[in-house]
């Protein structure tokens, strides 16, 4: 599903290269669940952002699906994130002014999904997490864990292939990170959706079934999780 | 989509009330003084325009050369008219009328005083008028007749039918109505309540009869056929005064009469504008003070773009183009424009009638004109659309990994165009606080100039009625000055305020026959300069005490124009009639007061006079004074309205223009700073916002309240310091090249430099204060807590 070669990532300043990934060359297969981890600085959400088309590299060669991702438009580009991209955020990323129910609504909009299958989704996503009666609230009106799950639900409604994840659990309680993560392993079993999460826990790590380590830019180890833990 | 975006806009202006309630009002006034300002524009552009040829009807100028220079006057030969007839090609209808004239009308018991024109039957044929009643083939033809104006013939009539009664005009001529037009509308240059035929004119004058070219009374009108021959028609109306007049020293300038009230102002015999300078500057002025509410609300747009990066991040990682983004914002804006086209409708609709008041004018909302609801809507939209052109545009180029990762976005250039939107508002409202000062200045220097006599307690009252004989004249004055109620009567042929007739038939000792020079003259009573108030330089008053039918007053000009060294007791002659100088006076302000008086020459010729002019006994209630006065004329002119008029009031209307433009320069200037202190207060509410933390560590660390509140001050005043500095040069070449049209005037000093300057910075600082001071006084714990 996804295919990276060489890919480089460095900014220059004052003709100095600061490299963030060098040489990375890793491909990802449809219903996989990587966890990508290292220390601070190592270039995981860099990483995460390249494969979600938020930032280009400076090099190397990126196919989602067949297609080279970094000779794309940007029209055909947001067509092809619209369609197979869910991203979730450390920081959950609401739209504050946004009701629970717009929110996981917005990016039906922007996929053009007509208004009754809209009603439906939308239905189908807050009778999944338990939020319906909460699908009026406003995000503020929300514990953390809570507006994740609306986060993820977002992430979810537009029927993506893949869900990147930049830390879903680090602003959250343990129990509730629990509750987040066996909720991907589910999607990850029962519908077959790739995830790729970042993580700095290895706990979270496990759930996944690889891990690539990463550090300094480059990934030092790729490594299979057996599903026993 | 739409629907949520509007959903989300609506919830976003709700939750930032302060922000909205900033950038509506701000709009709306801005919108608001748009649209008065060019319904004002548009009112004063319609003039002369209702006629259905109005681009093929010309006025006739007369370009007169003398006294060294050409001066421009829209008075002709009565002649002029059949000459241009007759010999003219390409000449549709030519016509000539005399100038408005107030006259009594009389029905019955009702009588009024109204404007009156004199006119030929072409005359109707040139200017549609719409007839009510009657019809325009065979109007004007007959003597005895008159057409009346709807209002006039209600006034006279009430409901009766006024076709073929009889009116009296000047309580002596029966004349009969003949049809009734509607009434001329307010933006006509050509105003009058009644027609009369020229005929009535001839009866009335014989010596209007007589087709000579010397006298230019007439007022002379022509449509051409079209408006290809107007090159033929101006090429042949070249010296036709010189061919009707071997020695005339007066050209013809063909004027259309669509322009006849905006470019009313002539140099060297050519049309140079006049009023549509002012009028472009409030045209301009309209438009500025839009932008400058444009620009308010693209500055705290920018401001908050902190606040709103998060969501266009989120909104483009979830899949939205920049597309639909900067849609969504010009959908925000636009719903602000309307909003505050909302409330500017309101305003309108409340300062209309005081706007009104102030101009002296008619504005009306058209809510049937499909115009206005155009330029509206066009001008709401226009807004919406500019204003949220630049926050769509930098906030949807948003990149979502960093606004997500929290970095700073708000980068140099954001914040360096920030400063420059305030510093072209405030260069703005600079320049107009500098510019109304100095058009008060000039007023002000203006009205305390000496004007060379007395005008407080004089009156003037029209010689009417049974007061046209000597002898009833000095009947009056008798009676005037023995009830106490004033202390000088004198007689004069004009009004105070004018400049009467002129004429260049003056010869006298030592004069060039080839130079033409012409003299304004008129005829006043005994003890004139006293009466009024001015100065004799030398020689005497007419006076009962001399015989004073061959002697002549003149002041200071003529001398000067005659180039007299002594001129008491010189002998000018005027055509071949010879007069002696009795008395030099000082020159006093007849016509503008910003230009040297006219030389002026004043016969005692009592069959001239046509107002008595009145000191009012200063040691009496001016109001009974007054009441005697008018007691004294309703005895010996029953039918006649008393008509009397301050000298003072009438003064007044010669700084109409300059009191106009210094009034909406005003209140116009003031909206501008106002619109501009909203914006400042916008962008200092975000600042202290932003610098909470900072603002928090330096207290934490010591600073007191004082230097907090300089510390976020400083910007702001830099920035209103620059744009004073900007300002300045600008106001002066403004300010310069509108005072150079001014003979008298004031020199610019640094006056009105000073109190723009501290003005803005005083505004602008109290402006800042107010938020920077909740800053610097909250708790510092309360900003760090959260971290």
């Amino acid at each position: 599903m996804i295919e990276l070669k060489n890919i480089e990532k460095y900014y220059a300043n004052k003709g100095v290269k600061s490299y963030i990934l060098r040489h990375v060359t890793t491909s990802i297969k449809q219903g996989e669940f990587v966890s990508i981890m290292g220390p601070s600085g190592a270039g995981k959400s860099t990483l995460l952002n390249i494969l979600g088309m938020l930032e280009e590299p400076t090099y190397g060669q990126y196919e989602f699906m067949g297609e080279d991702v970094v000779s794309l438009n940007e029209r055909k580009r947001i067509e092809l994130y619209r369609n197979h991209i869910g991203f979730v955020f450390q920081a959950y990323h609401l739209i504050d002014e946004m009701t629970v129910a717009e929110n996981i609504e917005a990016p039906l909009l922007y996929k053009k999904v007509p208004g009754s299958e809209r009603r439906s989704r939308i239905a189908d996503m807050l009778d999944r997490f338990n939020m319906v009666a909460k699908s009026d609230l406003f995000p503020n009106q929300l514990s953390g864990g809570q507006q994740q799950l609306v986060g993820i639900a977002r992430a979810l409604v537009a029927q993506p292939s893949i869900i990147l994840a930049d830390e879903p659990t680090g602003n959250l309680q343990s129990a509730q990170a629990l509750q987040i993560m066996e909720l991907f392993k589910k999607l990850n079993e029962e519908e077959g959706i790739t995830i790729v999460q970042v993580t700095h826990s290895e706990v979270n790590a496990a759930y996944g079934s690889r891990i690539l380590h990463l550090l300094d830019g480059v990934i030092k180890e790729d490594v299979t999780v057996s599903q026993t833990v | 989509m739409f629907r949520l975006n509007l959903k989300i806009a609506l919830r976003n202006l709700w939750k930032n009330k302060g922000y909205t309630l900033i950038n509506v009002g701000g709009l709306a006034i801005g919108l608001a003084s748009c649209m008065v300002l060019l319904m004002y524009v548009a009112y004063e552009w319609s003039f002369d325009k209702q006629f259905s040829n109005c681009d093929k009807i010309y006025m006739v100028y007369n370009n007169m050369d003398a006294n060294g220079k050409i001066t421009t006057w829209p008075t002709t030969p009565t002649p002029m008219a059949k000459e241009i007839r007759d010999k003219i090609q390409g000449v549709e209808y030519a016509a000539h009328s005399s100038f408005p004239e107030n006259q009594l009308i009389s029905y019955g018991p009702n009588s009024f005083k109204k404007n009156a024109i004199y006119a030929e039957p072409s005359f109707l044929k040139i200017l549609d008028y719409k007839f009510i009643r009657g019809n325009a083939t065979n109007a004007l033809q007959q003597v005895n007749t008159v057409i009346l104006t709807e209002t006039l013939a209600k006034n006279l009539f009430g409901n009766e039918d006024p076709i073929n009664k009889i009116v009296k005009i000047g309580n002596t001529e029966g004349l009969k109505v003949e049809a009734v037009i509607k009434d001329i509308p307010h933006n006509t240059s050509l105003r009058f309540d009644y027609l009369l035929p020229w005929a009535l004119l001839e009866k009335f004058d014989p010596e209007r009869k007589e087709l000579n070219w010397k006298g230019n009374n007439s007022l002379t009108l022509l449509q051409l056929k079209d408006n290809r021959f107007f090159d033929q028609v101006s090429s042949q109306m070249k010296g036709i005064y010189k061919r009707n007049r071997k020695v005339s020293a007066s050209e013809a300038l063909l004027q259309p009469l669509s322009k006849l009230h905006l470019y009313d102002k002539f140099e060297n015999g050519k049309s140079v504008g006049g009023k549509i300078d002012q009028l472009r500057i409030f045209f301009v002025l309209a438009f500025c003070i839009l932008l400058i509410a444009c620009v308010n609300f693209m500055n705290l747009s920018t401001a908050r773009s902190e606040k709103r990066a998060k969501e266009v991040g989120v909104r483009k990682a979830i899949g939205s183009s920049r597309k639909s983004l900067v849609s969504q914002f010009i959908l925000e804006s636009m719903l602000m424009a309307f909003i505050g086209m909302l409330v500017a409708f309101a305003l309108m609709e409340l300062t209309l009638p005081y706007f009104n008041g102030l101009l002296n004018i008619d504005l009306v909302i058209g809510y049937y004109d499909w115009r206005f609801w155009c330029i509206l809507i066009g001008l709401s939209l226009l807004t919406g659309f500019i204003a949220g052109s630049y926050p769509a545009f930098y906030l949807s180029a948003f990149e979502p990994v960093k606004v997500l990762k929290g970095y700073r976005i708000a980068g140099s250039s954001s914040f360096f165009i920030r400063r420059i939107l305030v510093i072209f508002q405030f260069v703005f409202a600079v320049c107009l606080i500098i510019c109304t000062s100095v058009i008060y200045q000039q007023l002000n220097y203006i009205k305390n100039k000496p004007i060379g006599y007395n005008k407080t307690g004089l009156v003037e009252i029209p010689i009417q009625g049974n007061l046209s004989t000597e002898s009833q004249l000095t009947l009056v004055r008798d009676l005037l000055l023995k009830s106490g109620a004033v202390t000088d009567v004198t007689y004069f042929s004009k009004p105070l305020n004018e400049g009467g007739n002129n004429s260049s038939s003056f010869n006298w000792p030592g004069k060039n026959p080839n130079d033409v020079f012409l003299f304004n003259y008129g005829s006043s009573g005994y003890n004139f300069t006293k009466t009024i108030g001015a100065e004799m330089l030398s020689g005497r008053d007419f006076s009962p005490q001399f015989t004073d039918s061959a002697t002549i007053i003149v002041n200071e000009a003529a001398v000067k124009t005659m180039g007299l060294k002594q001129a008491v007791g010189t002998v000018v002659k005027k055509g071949d009639i010879p007069y002696t100088i009795v008395g030099v006076m000082k020159d006093y302000v007849s016509e503008s007061p910003y230009k040297n008086a006219n030389p002026t020459v004043m016969f005692y010729q009592m069959g001239e006079v046509s107002s008595i002019i009145a000191r009012i006994n200063s040691d009496q209630n001016i109001s009974t004074s007054i009441e005697q006065i008018n007691g004294i004329f309703k005895k010996i002119n029953p039918d006649f309205p008393v008509d009397s008029r301050f000298v003072n009031d009438s003064f007044e209307q010669k700084f109409q223009n300059e009191q106009l433009l210094g009034t909406l320069s005003n209140w116009f200037g003031g909206f501008a700073i106002f619109i501009s202190c909203l914006g400042l207060l916008g962008l200092a509410l975000f600042m202290a916002e932003q610098r909470k933390k900072e603002i928090s560590i330096r207290k934490v660390l010591g600073a007191s309240t004082a230097n907090i509140l300089t510390l976020l001050n400083k910007d702001f005043v830099k920035l209103v310091c620059i744009a004073n500095l900007i300002a300045f040069p600008l106001a002066y070449i403004i300010i310069n090249k509108w005072l150079s049209a001014y003979e008298f005037r004031v020199s610019i000093s640094a006056l009105p430099f000073v109190i723009a300057a501290g003005i803005s910075l005083i505004i602008a600082i109290l402006t800042v204060s107010v938020q920077s001071l909740k800053v610097a006084k909250a708790n510092a714990i309360d900003a760090l807590k959260y971290e």
